[in-house]
């Protein structure tokens, strides 16, 4: 057992040593801070509501047609300054002095189809921003031109809150921090283990005399601690950022639990393969299977941690027993491999 | 010629005897299978939410197929007393929906929301006729109504229910999807210069009458040639035209190529490999990708090569500058590493075990020529330029994730940091190895350096600034303006570091900060007068 520990002592230290973990964490936090960025940075653009910018946006429209029309009313309700001109020209020359950003023509709502023009500035990114924001106004707008059509539309009056940040930190930013910290173990495990092989060194080991399951298991146990500690710093960091993990426990325990799979998973790749471009080639598969999976399947790591996080009612230790028991799976399969490859050795 | 051909050939035997057998195609049938899995997963699944909310809906309520619901049928008494246990996020019924006043619950109503708009208006176009539905059509102009009624400009009609933003993610995506395969088999190129060395077979590789070039394109050849398999293969699959594809993919796979290039030459162990592996991965992907999320909202975008291919599969029509804004320096990086990759190529350097910062310092000692000092740090600070401008344009990308004064404060001092530290690597290395002495010399290589620099920045300059010309912060970063006032500044900076760390003895990290702090301030006072 002591030399169990003296391996694990060992990994652990070459891993500060070479300053790998920073590198790894590094790119949790810029993957992380990167995609919160790209997340808000769209939403602002293709998605307002989510926001809450449309308050602060002071677009003035011009408006040739009846006064009492239900879309300015609609466009009022939306922070829209609707501009009303008499003639056609007047606003035109009102838009070229650019006093008002567009222009909206509107006939009498007269037969079986109401037909506008909407006249946008000839710059790209101004007119989609434009447009944008009068997208919802003219929506239901729509609305109110149906009821007279006979046509009846449902849950129009549905209100809720735009969900999109929520589902972003529960369903990606969560899983992403506690999940990554386990690809980072698998990958180690690979490394280190055909490391050991290809140069040879790990016929010393085995001569020390250790058996190989000892070997394996000890590089495994020193990924898991890593992996352990940076899900705690996550964690450490979501709370600081007071982002509600809820289950917190059973956060960290499911994350640990899918290190291990992982660990586990490519030590036995790395046994079967001995060399690191096919172990690694092969691992960087799994992963990929494993997360299309995963997404597929209703009962799944990252939708258990989502719905633990988020504080899911019928999600709990059962389930995180479910991928303890895979991890016993897989850990025996591991066993019985490396005991046989040992013996060969 | 012959030589390559020979070394490709090698390459390609080598992988076929790494799947030798049975395994190999066993390995590309798995491959195969494991890319269609993850597109179906794609496809089929929303990534933002996935089996996130529990929605009850009563027998007669219309069904939710979308991922993000996890759906159980209850009748109206049940589903409303499990919302009320915090059990179910909402309930649906009929046309009403039933939620708690708090947070989780109202975020399920915002999802429902946009799931049941979606299907009522699949509802209205199945049940109604056309006109009745969408009784409304917008007749989208761009310009004023007299410039439209000569007739000559675009318009489009719009329902606007049916109107989607004209958000890029898709196209982004299957753009995103070209790089996807290069990436994965770079485990292979990168491990055929590790085998190289494990095997310490590089010495003989180097006797015999090859030269280091032919080397690293022989080796490069057949996944190059794979690259570009897969390129005409999507661009086929996708409708793309495939010309047009090639010309807007071999820049970046030129680029990846000469990335993976890199990490071979510095590993020093397995880890060191994957983890460079990987934050390169990341931050190309990065790079890539945030840009191009913003076509058509900020010539920025063009950095980024996806925005050429998102404006290829909308039919829409890019000009030579925009062709090379984002292509010239990733063919230049290309072009700087494998000369670099020729003059590393030597077991001395591939074998030493030391750290990442020596390492580099050694690698940017060994591309210089000693026999021509002062030459080569002009001709490194010059060419060094397109790896700055990658660098500052990247670091452009993450600054906007700041609020505008730390964006801009933090774009400067971090802009200031690469060009410091480009101007005066070289010069440092050579005073460390004792070719340059005086404070005299010390001096004169840095202002071949500013000069170096400044003529590469103004050639970049040439050809970027019109395509970005509307943001402010090019002009800070690209400082245009008198000539002169910007030499006599990079010489001064470079002046100062390299006279700090060769002539007081000031450590190299702290004699950079000194440049920086001093650089930035410029930086500062350029930026005003340029607003």
């Amino acid at each position: 057992m002591s030399a169990f520990f003296a391996i694990v002592k060992k990994e652990l230290r070459a891993i500060a040593r070479e300053r790998t973990i920073l590198i790894a964490m590094g790119i949790q936090l810029f993957i992380a801070s990167f995609s919160s960025a790209l997340l808000i940075g769209l939403l602002s653009l293709y998605d307002p509501d989510s926001v809450g910018i449309y308050g602060r946006i002071n677009l003035r429209v011009g408006w040739v047609g009846a006064t009492d029309s239900a879309l300015i009313t609609r466009l009022d309700e939306r922070g829209v300054n609707v501009v009303p001109f008499a003639t056609a020209a007047d606003a035109d020359a009102a838009f070229r002095r650019e006093e008002v950003a567009a222009i909206l023509v509107a006939p009498e709502e007269r037969g079986e189809v109401v037909e506008m023009k909407l006249y946008l500035p000839r710059l790209e990114a101004r007119a989609s921003l434009i447009q944008m924001i009068l997208q919802e106004p003219l929506k239901r707008y729509e609305n109110v031109l149906r009821a007279p059509r006979g046509v009846e539309v449902r849950y129009t009056d549905l209100q809720g809150q735009p969900p999109t940040t929520f589902e972003f930190i529960y369903s990606a930013l969560v899983p992403i921090l506690m999940f990554f910290p386990a690809f980072v173990a698998g990958g180690i495990v690979v490394d280190s283990l055909s490391e050991e092989i290809e140069n040879g060194t790990l016929g010393t080991l085995l001569a020390a005399p250790l058996s190989l399951d000892i070997v394996v298991g000890a590089k495994i146990a020193a990924a898991i601690t890593l992996a352990a500690l940076q899900c705690v710093a996550w964690l450490a960091l979501l709370s600081l950022n007071r982002i509600l993990v809820e289950n917190v426990a059973l956060v960290l325990l499911l994350a640990i639990i899918v290190a291990a799979i992982i660990a586990c998973a490519s030590a036995l790749v790395t046994v079967m393969f001995e060399d690191r471009e096919r172990s690694q080639f092969v691992y960087a598969l799994f992963i990929l299977v494993a997360a299309s999976v995963s997404y597929l399947l209703d009962v799944s790591p990252i939708k258990t941690i989502a719905r633990l996080a988020s504080g899911d009612y019928f999600t709990g230790a059962a389930e995180v027993a479910l991928f303890a028991g895979v991890l016993a799976g897989i850990a025996s399969v591991l066993l019985f491999v490396t005991r046989r490859v040992g013996a060969f050795r | 010629m012959r030589q390559i051909a020979t070394l490709s050939l090698r390459e390609v035997t080598r992988l076929r005897q790494r799947f030798r057998g049975g395994t190999s195609p066993l390995t590309v049938v798995i491959l195969l299978g494991a890319l269609a899995l993850a597109v179906l997963a794609f496809r089929e699944t929303s990534l933002l939410g996935n089996g996130l909310y529990r929605v009850g809906v009563a027998p007669d309520a219309p069904a939710i197929r979308d991922s993000k619901f996890a759906v159980v049928a209850a009748d109206p008494a049940r589903g409303r007393a499990l919302v009320e246990q915090r059990a179910l996020d909402a309930y649906v019924d009929g046309a009403r929906v039933f939620a708690r006043p708090d947070d989780k619950s109202l975020y399920a109503v915002g999802a429902l929301k946009r799931y049941l708009e979606k299907a009522e208006l699949a509802r209205l176009s199945a049940t109604y006729d056309r006109a009745r539905a969408f009784p409304l059509r917008v007749e989208i102009n761009y310009g004023s109504i007299a410039e439209n009624e000569t007739g000559a400009t675009p318009k489009a009609i719009v329902i606007p229910s049916l109107m989607t933003p004209p958000a890029p993610f898709a196209y982004v995506i299957v753009a995103l999807l070209y790089v996807l395969p290069i990436t994965f088999i770079s485990v292979f190129f990168t491990s055929s210069f590790m085998d190289e060395k494990i095997n310490r077979r590089l010495t003989i590789l180097m006797s015999a009458p090859v030269t280091p070039l032919q080397i690293i394109v022989g080796k490069m050849l057949p996944y190059a040639l794979f690259a570009l398999t897969t390129t005409a293969v999507l661009a086929y699959a996708t409708q793309a035209e495939v010309w047009l594809a090639f010309l807007i993919y071999t820049p970046t796979i030129l680029f990846v190529f000469s990335i993976y290039l890199m990490v071979p030459l510095f590993y020093r162990t397995f880890r060191d490999t994957t983890f460079i592996s990987m934050l390169v991965t990341t931050l190309m992907t990065a790079y890539l990708v945030f840009p191009a999320m913003f076509i058509g909202i900020s010539d920025l975008a063009f950095m980024s090569p996806l925005t050429l291919a998102v404006k290829m599969y909308r039919h829409e029509a890019f000009g030579w500058q925009e062709y090379l804004f984002p292509s010239a320096p990733m063919l230049l990086i290309f072009g700087l590493a494998v000369y670099a990759g020729t003059r590393l190529l030597n077991e001395e350097f591939l074998m030493g075990y030391r750290p990442i910062t020596r390492k580099l310092a050694d690698a940017i000692f060994l591309v210089l020529d000693r026999a021509h000092p002062y030459a080569s740090v002009a001709l490194f600070s010059a060419l060094v330029i397109p790896i700055v401008y990658v660098a500052q344009l990247g670091i452009l990308v993450v600054s906007t994730n700041l609020p505008l004064r730390l964006m801009l404060g933090g774009a400067l001092v971090a802009s200031a940091l690469v060009e410091e530290i480009a101007k005066s690597a070289s010069i440092v290395t050579l005073v460390e190895h004792r070719l340059a002495r005086s404070t005299r010399q010390v001096l004169a290589l840095a202002f071949l350096s500013a000069l170096g620099f400044l003529i590469g920045e103004k050639l970049l300059v040439l050809f970027s600034v019109s395509v970005v010309s509307q943001t402010i912060l090019s002009a800070a970063l690209f400082s245009t303006g008198f000539l002169l006032v910007p030499l006599v500044a990079h010489f001064v900076f470079t002046a100062l570091v390299c006279v700090l760390n060769a002539r007081a003895r000031v450590p190299y990290p702290i004699a950079v900060g000194a440049g920086v702090v001093v650089h930035a301030i410029y930086n500062v006072i350029v930026t005003q007068v340029a607003l």
